[in-house]
């Protein structure tokens, strides 16, 4: 398949980003966990300060393999700093429908992000991936990514809303 | 001890620049200058234009209770906002550091405090940062505050792309 657009996403397109964050979350069997809605996109994405930015792969009518779907990958990405280094570029959601993989769309998307880091001033591209995904992690070692976790030793920590809020109150 | 919290200012850049300096010197790096490529005008740039790339916050102690060096800014984090495709707005706390002799004092969970103040009040429903695993005073502090283990529990690891590897990937090279 040989056409394809890549292109930076509009307000138009929040449904489709929304219905591609929940398949990718499906395969990643983390559905339940996705509370983001189309207007939290919108908003998010799409207002004066946007919180990250979205690169859209769509496809021509004519060459749908899955009915009433034009909009069938995307990439979710912001800027981050590092203060040794300075700008990063931290790619948080890639994904390309099951029913178009194979046809060179994720590396297109991959070089779009990674150009856009280096237009941007950014020194690196950093994301996660569960270690469980052997596929996903292939694909990102054969093109270069290291693993910071083993080789680092590096753990992402995370606090949720309520002990966040107890944290807030803390004097 | 008596300290403030307050939000960073461009005067500030000087002192957070030493700081990151000194705790590059304490986790025994060798070539400090071949770490950090970030020096005090990239963080004021960075920092304080129009479209800043991250927020500090500094913990100032009172002139009579200056450091050893007469410092009385000992403590800072920085941070700035990421999102989750899952869960929408979030925060990312990328550093925070207490001078060695200025422990122990609650400074540090105070700025993390306020992080989670600043983090809540821009609608954020999670606090996100990295720990080394070898750094078990840091891992035993987060986790007493109700902080989780996403590598070691939901398994994700953190990759990177960088330098020559960005550069291939930027040009199509597989």
């Amino acid at each position: 398949m040989a056409n394809f657009n890549l292109r930076k996403a509009e307000p138009k397109d929040v449904p489709d980003i929304l219905r591609l964050i929940k398949e990718l979350a499906k395969y990643e069997e983390m559905e339940d966990q996705v509370i983001l809605t189309e207007k939290d996109l919108l908003d998010d994405g799409f207002g004066d300060h946007p919180f990250y930015h979205c690169v859209v792969a769509d496809v021509p009518a004519e060459h749908q393999k899955v009915e009433g779907y034009s909009v069938i990958g995307f990439a979710m990405y912001y800027f981050t700093y590092d203060p040794w280094i300075g700008k990063l570029l931290y790619l948080e959601d890639f994904y390309v429908m099951k029913e178009y993989r194979g046809f060179g769309i994720g590396s297109e998307i991959l070089k779009t992000l990674s150009d856009t880091a280096v237009k941007n001033r950014c020194s690196s591209m950093h994301f996660i991936v569960a270690e469980s995904n052997k596929a996903s992690i292939d694909f990102y070692k054969r093109r270069g990514a290291s693993d910071l976790s083993l080789q680092e030793g590096w753990r992402l920590f995370r606090i949720d809303k309520e002990n966040l809020l107890k944290m807030s109150a803390y004097e | 001890m008596e300290f403030t919290i307050r939000a960073a200012t461009l005067e500030d850049c000087k002192d957070i620049s030493r700081m990151i300096l000194s705790r590059c010197e304490l986790a025994e790096y060798e070539k400090v200058s071949d770490q950090v490529k970030i020096a005090q005008r990239d963080l004021e740039q960075d920092g304080f234009s129009k479209n800043p790339f991250f927020h500090g916050i500094i913990a100032e102690v009172p002139e009579h209770l200056k450091s050893k060096e007469g410092h009385t800014k000992v403590g800072y984090s920085l941070y700035f906002y990421t999102y989750s495709s899952w869960k929408g707005r979030a925060v990312y706390m990328e550093d925070l550091y207490v001078m060695p002799e200025f422990r122990g004092k609650c400074i540090g969970k105070a700025l993390m405090s306020k992080v989670s103040q600043l983090g809540l009040a821009a609608g954020c429903t999670q606090l996100n940062f990295t720990v080394l695993d070898w750094n078990k005073s840091s891992l035993d502090f987060y986790l007493k505050l109700g902080c989780w283990d996403v590598t070691s529990d939901l398994g994700y690891h953190c990759m990177r792309c960088e330098g020559d590897v960005l550069e291939h990937l930027a040009q199509g090279d597989l």
